[in-house]
């Protein structure tokens, strides 16, 4: 009777005790996934800056736009002339 | 209660024990019953508990974050050094949920000024109807005319994250590149054929790990150095337009291809206008004496004929009702070598007459001149056969009239001539090898006779190439002047003037075809148009210019020594 009665209490607070473990554990996983989304959202927004950054890079330096500029400051494509070999005689 | 009263007194143990004894463990079973059911139910809840934790369904989580977001993301798109051509980037895109708007009037008057270019009538119409509940506003924002639109702070409109093609060169390629719709999806061009093959991914919302670029054979800077050449040649020759190729004479890739004026692939609507058409590959036109290489190809490879062989070409070819005259008579018989340096369409045409239209057509078959071609960015116009491909046919076809190609197709022909004799099939993907093992369609003996004769075209004084010669390079080559087909016959005003080369000629890697439409001059000045004076120079520049971004060394190094 006694014995009965002691674990049924035990079985009784055990159960609680889960209880109140899975709801802390389930809170935590929800503060963690929580934490998961946001990073992941940093993430995103960071590729996409990446994205627009690297978009901007490539129309920034397209050759439209640099030749005008590099001609402005006097540079020419490499004309004939211009080479000269480096590993025979002394024209180095 | 009975049994109470029939128990014999003290010798056995009293009854009411006996009935109280029962009434205990009926109870005790009871109370073991809902204690059981209690015990269920904590672990029913224990176990939902778990359940829930262990995991949350993520697709819930999504659908609620994007209610809508739905879009597709393209794989980058690079030239051969990885330059980028072609991204995705996510921009804002505003709709609005007609029934949760408050007051449309104000709604429309506050946006107005924060978005110009809104059509507020269009939208009105579109927002009063209280059946839809959901209707673009906007797409493509900017993030500053995002969150302008969003520190107006009005209720019924969102924004949604979409992805959309940015193209960080403008115009240039535009034609290869193709061009995709509102909802990132491509409509011509290689952007579709990355649909067509399953590059393009539907995807909730931007975001995703970036899969692997497309990289493309063509190089941005020829392709500029190019589209910058013939700008200037149109111009100088007053044409109305302009077409060039760079191909890789070996691999069939090509570095470049330019056909002004360019289409530009973030205005979808360039792809109806006419105008604006790919001349390369989504025209055929007749090219001309550019043709004759390859009709002096066949006569030396069937062996009728070698270099030295001597042709009469004093008298104009008749076959049949026709009469084909040469435009600047040299009053003597020509060597073929002679024939291909003064273009002479009699000798070109007596040539074709030998081999023969049967002949003619499998020679060029062999090419795959004959027959449609598909590539990378889509169907190349289909070639124009004649219907009934005779004597007369063949003459034409000799000198270049009365068969019609895409000048990407006939490129390609030209680099299998120059390259030894093997078959190349243009391609605008960058290739690690060089195709492996490839039909022969020539052999390297009229290959190297094709490459004489060709230089000899620009380095010789009477040769039509000649001012195509671009110091060092060593360039090779020949001309064509093609009257265009207009009302009632050819236009004798109006032509195609085109060059056709490769360099370095000695061992060609490259191929160069420059094309100007209708030039209305040539260097000399005045009304010469022919090829010799406007498209030749003009190779002549762009191999200047793209020689040296293509690691070609001039010969002069190697003779100064």
């Amino acid at each position: 009777m006694g014995m009965h009665r002691a674990i049924n209490l035990v079985l009784m607070l055990a159960t609680l005790a889960s209880a109140v473990a899975l709801y802390a554990v389930k809170n935590d996983t929800r503060r963690l996934e929580t934490r998961v989304a946001a990073q992941e959202r940093a993430l995103e927004r960071a590729r996409s800056d990446v994205a627009v950054l690297t978009a901007e890079r490539a129309h920034l330096s397209r050759p439209e736009r640099l030749e005008p500029l590099a001609r402005l400051i006097g540079l020419a494509p490499i004309a004939p002339a211009q080479y000269m070999r480096l590993d025979r005689d002394g024209t180095r | 209660m009975s049994e109470i009263q029939s128990a014999p007194p003290m010798s056995q143990p009293p009854l009411p024990l006996q009935g109280e004894e029962r009434h205990r463990s009926r109870l005790r079973r009871r109370s073991m019953v809902a204690l059981l059911a209690t015990l269920v139910c904590f672990a029913a809840i224990a176990g939902q508990l778990v359940r829930l934790a262990a995991r949350a369904p993520p697709e819930i989580r999504v659908a609620m974050a994007e209610p809508l977001a739905r879009t597709f993301a393209r794989p980058d798109i690079v030239d051969r050094a990885g330059r980028l051509i072609a991204a995705d980037v996510a921009v804002h895109s505003l709709y609005a949920d007609p029934l949760l708007i408050l007051d449309l009037d104000e709604t429309l008057e506050k946006l107005g000024p924060t978005l110009p270019g809104l059509d507020t009538a269009d939208l009105k119409k579109s927002l009063a109807d209280q059946s839809r509940r959901f209707v673009w506003v906007a797409r493509g924002l900017s993030p500053r005319q995002a969150q302008r639109v969003h520190d107006l702070g009005l209720p019924g409109l969102a924004f949604r994250t979409e992805l959309k093609r940015a193209y960080p060169l403008g115009a240039l390629a535009g034609h290869l590149i193709g061009t995709v719709n509102t909802d990132n999806k491509g409509l011509a061009g290689l952007e579709r054929m990355l649909d067509e093959t399953g590059r393009v991914e539907a995807v909730q919302g931007p975001g995703r790990v970036p899969p692997e670029p497309v990289r493309l054979s063509l190089d941005v800077g020829v392709q500029h150095a190019l589209a910058e050449e013939l700008k200037q040649a149109s111009l100088r020759y007053s044409a109305s337009g302009a077409a060039g190729l760079v191909l890789d004479a070996n691999s069939g890739e090509v570095l470049a291809a330019v056909s002004l004026p360019q289409a530009d692939p973030s205005r979808p609507a360039d792809w109806l206008d006419p105008a604006l058409a790919d001349r390369l590959a989504g025209g055929t036109f007749e090219l001309g004496s550019i043709f004759k290489a390859l009709t002096v190809a066949q006569a030396l490879e069937s062996g009728s004929a070698d270099l030295e062989r001597v042709l009469d070409v004093r008298q104009p070819l008749t076959v049949g009702t026709y009469t084909i005259k040469d435009l600047h008579p040299q009053g003597r018989p020509l060597t073929v070598r002679e024939v291909f340096l003064h273009s002479s369409n009699v000798g070109a045409g007596m040539l074709a007459l030998e081999a023969g239209a049967e002949r003619q057509r499998a020679f060029l078959g062999q090419f795959g001149l004959t027959e449609p071609m598909r590539w990378e960015a889509g169907p190349v116009a289909t070639p124009q056969l004649p219907k009934n491909w005779g004597r007369i046919e063949a003459v034409t076809i000799g000198y270049g009239h009365g068969l019609a190609l895409a000048p990407l197709q006939f490129a390609a022909g030209m680099a299998a001539l120059v390259n030894g004799g093997a078959r190349v099939t243009p391609t605008l993907m960058a290739r690690s090898d060089d195709g492996g093992a490839r039909l022969r369609v020539v052999s390297e003996a009229t290959s190297a006779k094709l490459r004489e004769i060709m230089r000899l075209n620009v380095t010789n004084p009477h040769g039509t190439g000649r001012r195509a010669e671009a110091e060092g390079y060593r360039v090779g080559g020949k001309t064509g002047t093609a009257e265009m087909p207009g009302r009632g016959g050819y236009q004798e005003k109006s032509v195609i003037s085109s060059f056709v080369g490769a360099f370095p000629m000695d061992a060609p890697r490259y191929v160069v075809l420059v094309m100007l439409f209708e030039p209305r001059t040539g260097d000399t000045g005045g009304d010469h148009i022919t090829a010799g004076l406007n498209a030749a120079p003009a190779t002549a520049r762009v191999v200047e210019r793209i020689a040296p971004l293509l690691a070609v060394l001039p010969r002069r190094l190697d003779a100064r020594m």
